[in-house]
Order: structure tokens, then C-alpha cells, then sequence
């Protein structure tokens, strides 16, 4: 499977909707463990409602699996092109 | 296996070529024909009742409160009687496996019928194409109308459409953040364009998301992304229900006339009319065998029984059945697979319902001041502050006896007389401990705070804390 096979919109969704799950998980679990309320990111107070703080959190989150999946999907795309050489001519 | 005029089980194998091809095709538009009948009447009693329920719990009351509510802003549940905290997590993730493998149950025994009858993106997919239908016409009307260049009757129609969608889908996801704070007030808030940010984001995002998997993705969300679409055929066994047609009954396919008797022509009874085709959501052909794609809906059933009632054949060409009984077997029931399922499932429930009968209303957290280890007072004792965080989960308020051991001579000091919580309430209590410094043999004693309800001895909570003196 060469890399210029694989459409665009496919690998978007391969490396948004995974992570956008995991991100799901990731914030239930961290926000049941910590409120928001007693955090100081960064060692600052912030004026952010518990709301947002969720939002942000599940944004961060959702960003940082996503660029997880990105090195995934990466590294499947270039080892599959690497043992199926010249795949990329097809 | 869009395709609508793949012609079944005589098809020839298709080459890796097409098959990459067809894997990387833009997928195209399915317009699935309307469908009458026993299961699409059962369906459309699952998607009112279903988009009913959605809808309308978030305005119960109970109790003074909202039934449903779990109010993230104020960090607790309310689930109708049952008021849950962060502390019960425990529970909430018992609830989660539960629902899990009740859906591992139910598919092991009937297939997917949670795909074809229960998910939010059937039920969701349904309203859309409802809607779609009320504004374009039926499958040959719409498929016209895309047909057509643009044109103002077709802008008309489309914008139409278009304009309930979205109305459709921001109601969907005002009622989303509505399960999450207040209705009532996010309501007001939203009528006086009072909305905060953060509510707004979440409005939009679940109603574009609503709008986007009910209006564009529909099947492809089934196919391309669902995670349960993929494993559920790890709970599929040959005693499983599914949706099939009978081949042995139905081929050899092909159109005939009323009158004809297929035996002389040497047919089967499928007349090949494709209709089971044309209602599929999925687009697929259920004459080409199970599916992964097949979400049961059971549409192509409703379908294939109607044309067998107009053609005087015995219903049933297509219809639920199971592997065994496919092949002239006997369906068991009652097997190896469900027998072990059910025992985890209610093993699993019964922890829970005991858990939660054993639960004590009643939080404690023991918080050390980090700012000193400890102090000396005037009279020579060494004195250790903490903050106590008490929670009180019962319905109705309480007061409270504080104790604490784990050091001979320790004594406790705070600055209110009666410790009383309101129901729901949480109080910060800053308390003293102070002990003699010959009392302590190490330079970290553990020490246990116990907090009573002066009115009921089973709340009770106890926790540990450390003691710290010199040496």
C-alpha cells in the first residue's frame, strides 16, 4: 500500500477518530481523578470555569493523541513502503 | 459492495486491483428506499422512543433537581435518587462494564441488533432520512434532483433541507450540554443570548457532529469508524441470529413472470427484483452472504416479504435465522458461550448492587498543611495542622462527632463546636493535632481521624493521616 494510495481524507480520519476516542477515556479519567478547580497550570491561578478547564483538557488531550496517531500512521505507511519496495511506482 | 448491480454468489472473484480500488473509492451516495413492514415498524418505534427519551429526560425533575444531570460544572451525578461523586468513580466505571458486556450478551444472542435498532447513528440516520424524504420525495425523486445541474427549484429544496438539519442537529446539541449542566438555566441563558463560550463549543460541536454523521456519513460511520462494527464478530457464533437470505431457496434468481411456475423454468423463488438492494442503508447485497457491513436493520427483509406476498411465495427468503439452522440444524440457545457471558454479566452486577448497598454516604480526605512539618506551641507541644474535606452524600443534612487516635495524649483542636453538613455540601474543616514530643517514637506517626454522624452510627468514615515531629 503505497502512500500516494492512501486518500487524504482516509488518513485524517484514521489519525482523528482514534484519538479523538482515547481522548474521550483520557479525560473522564483524569478529570474523576483531579479537579480543575485545583489546579494550577503552569503554577498560575487561572479565571477558567470548571467547564472550560474540561474543554481545554479534553482539547490537549485530543491533540496529543492525535499526534501519536500521526507517528503511527507515519511510520506504517513508510515500513510497509520499505518492505514492499517499489510499491510506490504502482 | 456498494455496488447495486453485483450480482451475487455467481459474481466472479474480483482481483486485488479492484478491491484496493473499491477500498479507496470516493464512496458514493446511497438512497435507501423507504421501506414498510413489521421490523421497520418496530424500527420507527425504536427511534421515537429512543430520540423521545433523548430529548425529553433532561427536563425531568426529581426531588427538586434535574433526574438526569451529571453536572460536571458542580462535579457530581445525579442519576434520579442516586446523587454520585468523584469519589464513586468506582462505580461509574462498574456501570460502563456493565453496559459493555450487555452489548457482548445481546450480540452473541441476537446479532446486532443494538446496530439496527438502538445506536444513536441508526436512530439519528433515521430522522435525517426522514426528514430528507419530507423535503426531496422518495429514493427516485432524490436521485433525480441530484441529477440536476443547479437551478433555483433544487436550491430551494436543498437549502430546505438543509435549514432543518441544522436546526435539527442544534437542538440535538443544546440537549447534549443540557445533560451536563442545568437545562433550565442553560435554557435561559441561551434565550437571552447569555450562552457561556464553553457551552456554545460544546452546542456546536456536538450538533455539527450530529449533522455531519446523520446527513453525510451515515453508513460510512458503520463501516469506516465504528470500533463494535469491527469485534462484534468475535461474539459471533453459528447459533448467533443474523440476517440472511436462503440461498438453496433462492437461486437460481431471475425475473419471471406471476404466472410463470418457477419450477418449470428451473428458477428459484428470488426474482431477482434487487429491492433488498435498493432499501439497504449499507448498500450492500444480503443475497452475497454475511456482511461485515450488514447492521441488521432487517430493511431487505421487509422488502423481499412484501414481493414474496405480491408473487404468492412463502415469506421468509430473507429473514432472521442462524448458521445451524441455515444448514438444517437446530439453534441452541442456551450454549457454552452465553452461559459464560451471563455469569460474568451478573456476577459483575451483583458487586455492584452490593458495593452500592454498602456504600457510606459519608467523605473524608485528610489534607496536611505543606507549608510546615510541624510547630511548637507555647506550652511545649508539637502541633501538626491539616485541613479536612467533609463530604456529605446522604439526601438530608447531618452533624458530625471527629475523632482521633494512633498517639497516646493527642489531642485535637478546631475552632467550631458542632461540625454540620448540608446535604450535597462540602466543608473545609482546618483542625490542630498536638502531642507531646515524648509521646512520639518516631519521626512520622500515623494517625487515624474517625468522623461519625451524631444521628447515625453506619456513616462513619475514617482516614489516615501522618504525624510529623522532630527528630
Amino acid at each position: 500500500m503505497a502512500e500516494k494510495q492512501v486518500p487524504g481524507m482516509q488518513k485524517c480520519i484514521a489519525v482523528l477518530w482514534p484519538s479523538f476516542l482515547v481522548a474521550i477515556v483520557v479525560t473522564g479519567l483524569f478529570f474523576s481523578a483531579f479537579d480543575p478547580d485545583d489546579l494550577y497550570p503552569f503554577g498560575e491561578q487561572t479565571e477558567i470555569s470548571r467547564l472550560g478547564m474540561y474543554t481545554i483538557g479534553f482539547l490537549v488531550f485530543w491533540l496529543i493523541t492525535a499526534i501519536s496517531g500521526i507517528g503511527t500512521l507515519y511510520f506504517a505507511i513508510t515500513n510497509c513502503m520499505r518492505q514492499n519496495p517499489g510499491s510506490r511506482d504502482q | 459492495m456498494t455496488n447495486p448491480d453485483a450480482t451475487g454468489p455467481n459474481a466472479a472473484p474480483r482481483s486485488d486491483e479492484q478491491i484496493e480500488q473499491s477500498l479507496y473509492a470516493k464512496a458514493e451516495k446511497i438512497y435507501p428506499r423507504e421501506v414498510h413492514g413489521l421490523f421497520a415498524r418496530l424500527r420507527v418505534l425504536g427511534v421515537l422512543g429512543l430520540l423521545g427519551v433523548y430529548y425529553i429526560l433532561p427536563w425531568l425533575r426529581w426531588d427538586g433537581h434535574q433526574a438526569l444531570l451529571l453536572d460536571l460544572p458542580a462535579r457530581k451525578f445525579h442519576i434520579f435518587f442516586i446523587t454520585l461523586w468523584p469519589q464513586d468513580f468506582f462505580y461509574l466505571a462498574l456501570l460502563l462494564i456493565i453496559a459493555g458486556l450487555t452489548l457482548f450478551f445481546v450480540t452473541a444472542l441476537a446479532g446486532r441488533i443494538w446496530c439496527g435498532y438502538a445506536c444513536p447513528q441508526t436512530v439519528w440516520t433515521e430522522a435525517f432520512l426522514w426528514i430528507e424524504r419530507k423535503v426531496e420525495g422518495d429514493r427516485m425523486k432524490q436521485q433525480k434532483l441530484d441529477a440536476l445541474p443547479m437551478n433555483a427549484r433544487k436550491f430551494r429544496i436543498k437549502a430546505t433541507k438543509h435549514f432543518l438539519w441544522i436546526a435539527f442537529a442544534a437542538w440535538t446539541g443544546f440537549t447534549f450540554v443540557g445533560y451536563f449542566t442545568p437545562i433550565i438555566e442553560l435554557g435561559q441563558r441561551l434565550l437571552t443570548f447569555n450562552l457561556g463560550p464553553w457551552e456554545t463549543f460544546w452546542v456546536i460541536f456536538y450538533g455539527f457532529a450530529t449533522y455531519g454523521n446523520a446527513g453525510f456519513m451515515r453508513e460510512q460511520v458503520c463501516k469506516y469508524m465504528c470500533p463494535y462494527a469491527r469485534f462484534q464478530s468475535a461474539m459471533f457464533d453459528k447459533d448467533t441470529l443474523i440476517v440472511s437470505y436462503i440461498p438453496t431457496r433462492g437461486e437460481p434468481r431471475g425475473s419471471r413472470k406471476r404466472s410463470d411456475d418457477p419450477a418449470t423454468k428451473g428458477l428459484g423463488d428470488c426474482i431477482d427484483c434487487t429491492l433488498c438492494v435498493q432499501v439497504c442503508p449499507t448498500g450492500i447485497d444480503i443475497r452475497d452472504g454475511l456482511q461485515y457491513e450488514c447492521i441488521a436493520c432487517s430493511a431487505c427483509i421487509d422488502a423481499c416479504d412484501d414481493v414474496m406476498d405480491k408473487m404468492g411465495y412463502e415469506r421468509g427468503l430473507i429473514k432472521y435465522t442462524t448458521e445451524h439452522a441455515m444448514k438444517g440444524g437446530k439453534t441452541h440457545i442456551i450454549r457454552p458461550r452465553i452461559i459464560i457471558y451471563a455469569m460474568i454479566l451478573l456476577a459483575i452486577m451483583a458487586a455492584f448492587a452490593y458495593s452500592f448497598s454498602q456504600r457510606i454516604a459519608l467523605g473524608l480526605d485528610v489534607i496536611r498543611d505543606r507549608n510546615t512539618l510541624y510547630r511548637e506551641t507555647a506550652d511545649g507541644l508539637i502541633e501538626n495542622v491539616y485541613i479536612l474535606k467533609i463530604l456529605n452524600m446522604d439526601d438530608r443534612a447531618h452533624q458530625y462527632d471527629l475523632g482521633v487516635s494512633g498517639i497516646p495524649g493527642l489531642t485535637l483542636h478546631k475552632d467550631m463546636d458542632i461540625i454540620e453538613v448540608e446535604s450535597g455540601g462540602v466543608m473545609e474543616l482546618p483542625v490542630r493535632l498536638r502531642a507531646d514530643e515524648a509521646d512520639l517514637e518516631v519521626r512520622s506517626s500515623d494517625v487515624v481521624f474517625e468522623l461519625v454522624a451524631t444521628d447515625d452510627a453506619a456513616l462513619i468514615a475514617r482516614e489516615e493521616a501522618r504525624f510529623l515531629g522532630p527528630q
